[in-house]
């Protein structure tokens, strides 16, 4: 029996979702004579967009917003992707948000763990991301993956961490990094605003770069929402917003001439 | 002792003509022996303490072998009777109380994780290929229901407590919790009480030394089980060694 | 019809890295950026890693593998020292890379690696791999991103390819450090110049043999102190040094 249930009494192909937007409709029938063995994910369902993080001078800072879509469908209008880990990591994501809850569950398991050692050690965010990269490495080399790209940053020790890893196993850490979409529009701003100046950023500064950034991303990416929540984490630990809402202007589209049904 | 060379003290598999299970009995003889451990259930938390007796002077103190021990954050345990099989027992705790959140998605109640302990113990005393556990385990937390506090004996049965004592000194330690008005008791209070009991029901077996361990769960540790801060411990233990001179 | 699109478990991160083997030292180099498809994901990532006090390897290509690859290898050094109380000889690790790589014949580390450090004989010595682990000793290499921009380069420049010497005179068989040097920082702002993937940061290792005369290279030390750094940890063997300069970042 199939048991996904956008296989049953599905209309033909050709007169259904003729552009594409739905994302099953990629999704390889399961014909049943073919189909034995392991499901694998081989392509995200619910998803997040873009993660930002940068480094400023009490630590690190990452901002989501609080979208979860299904396909174009702006399915979950109040997901969480900010998960703190421990007392020095917050841990942000973009892709498949199911694959996402169980990294989670995974992290809150392995952070108990820890704590009943009581050894005097705890996790700190370049433990975190070693963790994870192996995970996501792992995963993709049994070709089943985890179909995100995640943020680690943290503070511990006096030093500040910020890296990432995606669904291959791809690690690298800089002191702006974003995901997804605001890799190609984000990223150039951060950098602008933040390379040479980690050590001298303010909380404040900070914070208004990330949201002129969520900001841009919004009026650009069709998958984002103008809900969003910001965390740090500095000396004193983690912390996550509440969700916020951005200030968006839309009265540049009375200016706007030439398209569509206007005519003069 | 008149069950010996009856034969029936052999298994825990065999009953005796009377009814009884001689090796569940021997077990909890071997949880007389040691040092006393008591636990606390109070108006918003839950204190444990030990009584650890330092078997010799070449040890390091506080390095090694604790007798009580984290299962979840927000649940502890503390053992009397043999310390290699509490530390067993702690570890099957920690894989139940694990267990259940990725089946729940939700932490544990203590006593769920007291439910299944009591099982995994209780198992211990059907076959004669095993020996029963030589501890008596109280575990202790606080969950959505407020501050528990249960034993789990040899035997595998389990009952919940206002205060509870084991080893030892349980009797003398009984008394003196009797005394209290635990429901009353903030946390910080129970400290002192308890620290002042484990130096009371030490003046029985005062030949040997002992290190006094303590651990903590509520309002002040934000749900989380922790070890007494060490300022704390220190001001318990020296007024519970003054309330000794005052008494006698 | 139904459409399938299967994942895929590799992609490219760009860079370059390259060898070359002296008399009695091997310069081994890479740049640092990391990138996939148009986008610089960090100007920051090291494809050149020190594995004893005489082999360094330099990993291209895919950087997870890579990484994996040089994490897996220095713990088979590691044993290798544990069991047998010294470093693993060169020649040693590059068939143990070999075999490294050909155990993931049917699944393959998709790295590109050279080898370069010291014989036992005190010999400079570079070694390069494909993905499945053929391999060969040769005096210089080029691989990556730029290869073909380089390689070429140094088959003119190391193995004088259509170059005729002088009349009466015939070419030099091992080349001095300070030519080595500044072949190897040519190559590489050359590459910066016309591959996009090439850029940001060179590191260049430097290893000589426990015999060498370090006069020349100390003139080069001391004109660019705050550059160069000594990593060897040894006394009286081979000594290793890294050095670290910019490349344009466009």
């Amino acid at each position: 029996m199939d048991h996904f249930p956008t296989n049953w009494g599905r209309p033909r192909n050709d007169a259904f979702d003729a552009y594409g937007t739905y994302p099953i409709q990629q999704r390889p029938n399961n014909i049943k004579d073919n189909f034995n063995g392991v499901q694998r994910t081989q392509q995200p369902i619910v998803t997040g967009t873009s993660v930002l993080a940068i480094k400023y001078k009490d630590g690190i800072m990452m901002a989501a917003d609080n979208l979860a879509s299904y396909g174009s469908l702006a399915r979950f209008k109040d997901v969480q992707r900010l998960h703190a880990v421990g007392n020095h990591t917050v841990l942000g994501a973009s892709g498949d948000m199911s694959d996402f809850q169980y990294i989670q569950s995974l992290l809150d398991d392995l952070i108990i763990e820890e704590f009943t050692e009581q050894d005097e050690h705890t996790l700190g965010p370049a433990e975190i991301h070693e963790y994870l990269s192996q995970l996501m490495y792992g995963r993709r080399s049994k070709l089943n993956p985890l179909w995100n790209s995640l943020l680690v940053g943290g503070y511990k020790d006096g030093k500040r961490f910020l890296a990432y890893v995606d669904l291959l196993g791809t690690t690298y850490s800089a002191s702006t990094i974003a995901t997804g979409y605001g890799s190609y529009i984000a990223q150039p701003l951060l950098r602008k605003a933040v390379e040479g100046r980690e050590d001298t950023l303010t909380e404040r500064e900070a914070q208004a770069i990330l949201e002129e950034s969520l900001l841009v991303l919004f009026y650009r990416d069709a998958r984002s929402l103008d809900k969003y929540q910001i965390a740090k984490v500095t000396e004193s630990g983690v912390s996550i917003s509440e969700s916020m809402a951005l200030r968006t202007s839309w009265s540049f589209a009375e200016g706007i001439r030439g398209y569509g049904a206007q005519t003069q | 002792m008149t069950s010996i060379g009856t034969g029936y003290d052999l298994s825990a598999s065999t009953y005796s003509p009377d009814g009884r299970i001689f090796q569940v009995e021997y077990a909890s003889k071997a949880v007389d022996n040691s040092g006393t451990t008591i636990g606390l259930r109070v108006k918003d938390g839950i204190v444990l303490a030990v009584e650890k007796l330092v078997h010799s002077k070449l040890l390091v103190p506080g390095a090694s072998n604790r007798r009580i021990q984290t299962i979840d954050k927000h649940i502890g345990l503390a053992t009397a009777g043999y310390l290699a099989d509490g530390r067993h027992l702690a570890n099957r705790a920690r894989s139940e109380a694990s267990n259940f959140r990725e089946f729940y998605h939700s932490p544990p109640q203590v006593k769920d994780v007291t439910e299944r302990l009591g099982q995994y113990v209780q198992v211990y005393t059907l076959y004669s290929s095993v020996r029963p556990f030589g501890v008596s385990t109280i575990l202790g937390g606080v969950d959505k229901t407020g501050p528990n506090l249960y034993v789990v004996e040899p035997s595998g049965v389990f009952f919940g407590y206002h205060g509870a004592a084991v080893g030892k000194g349980r009797q003398l330690a009984k008394a003196e919790l009797e005394k209290l008005k635990l429901a009353e008791l903030s946390t910080r209070e129970a400290v002192f009480e308890v620290a002042r009991i484990i130096h009371l029901v030490h003046e029985d077996n005062k030949e040997k030394e002992f290190e006094l361990e303590m651990s903590w769960i509520g309002a002040e540790t934000q749900g989380i089980f922790l070890p007494v801060p060490k300022d704390l411990h220190q001001e318990a233990e020296e007024k519970a060694k003054a309330a000794l001179d005052n008494f006698e | 019809m139904p459409q399938t699109r299967s994942f895929d478990p590799y992609t490219e991160n760009g860079g370059t890295i390259l060898a070359i083997a002296g008399q009695d030292f091997s310069v081994i180099a890479g740049d640092t950026r990391q990138s996939e498809g148009y986008s610089i994901q960090t100007r920051y990532a090291p494809k050149v890693f020190r594995l004893t006090d005489r082999a360094v390897l330099a990993v291209n290509g895919f950087a997870a593998d890579g990484n994996m690859f040089v994490k897996k290898v220095k713990q088979r050094l590691e044993w290798y020292r544990h069991a047998h109380a010294k470093d693993m000889p060169l020649r040693a690790i590059a068939r143990l890379i070999q075999t490294m790589l050909y155990a993931k014949r049917f699944f393959p580390y998709y790295v590109y690696n050279i080898l370069g450090g010291i014989e036992e004989d005190g010999t400079g010595a570079v070694y390069s791999f494909d993905p499945v682990g053929s391999y060969e000793r040769e005096a210089c290499r080029a691989a990556g991103a730029a290869q073909s921009l380089v390689q070429p380069f140094l088959d003119n420049q190391i193995y004088f390819k259509n170059q005729v010497p002088a009349p009466g005179t015939t070419h030099p068989a091992y080349l001095s450090l300070p030519d080595v040097l500044s072949i190897v920082i040519d190559s590489f702002t050359s590459a910066t110049e016309r591959h996009i993937e090439v850029g940001d940061g060179l590191e260049i290792y430097i290893v000589f043999a426990k015999t060498r005369d370090l006069q020349d290279f100390e003139t080069i030390r001391a004109k660019n102190v705050h550059l160069i750094q000594e990593l060897t940890v040894a006394e009286d063997g081979e000594r290793i040094f890294v050095l670290r300069r910019d490349l344009k970042k466009d």
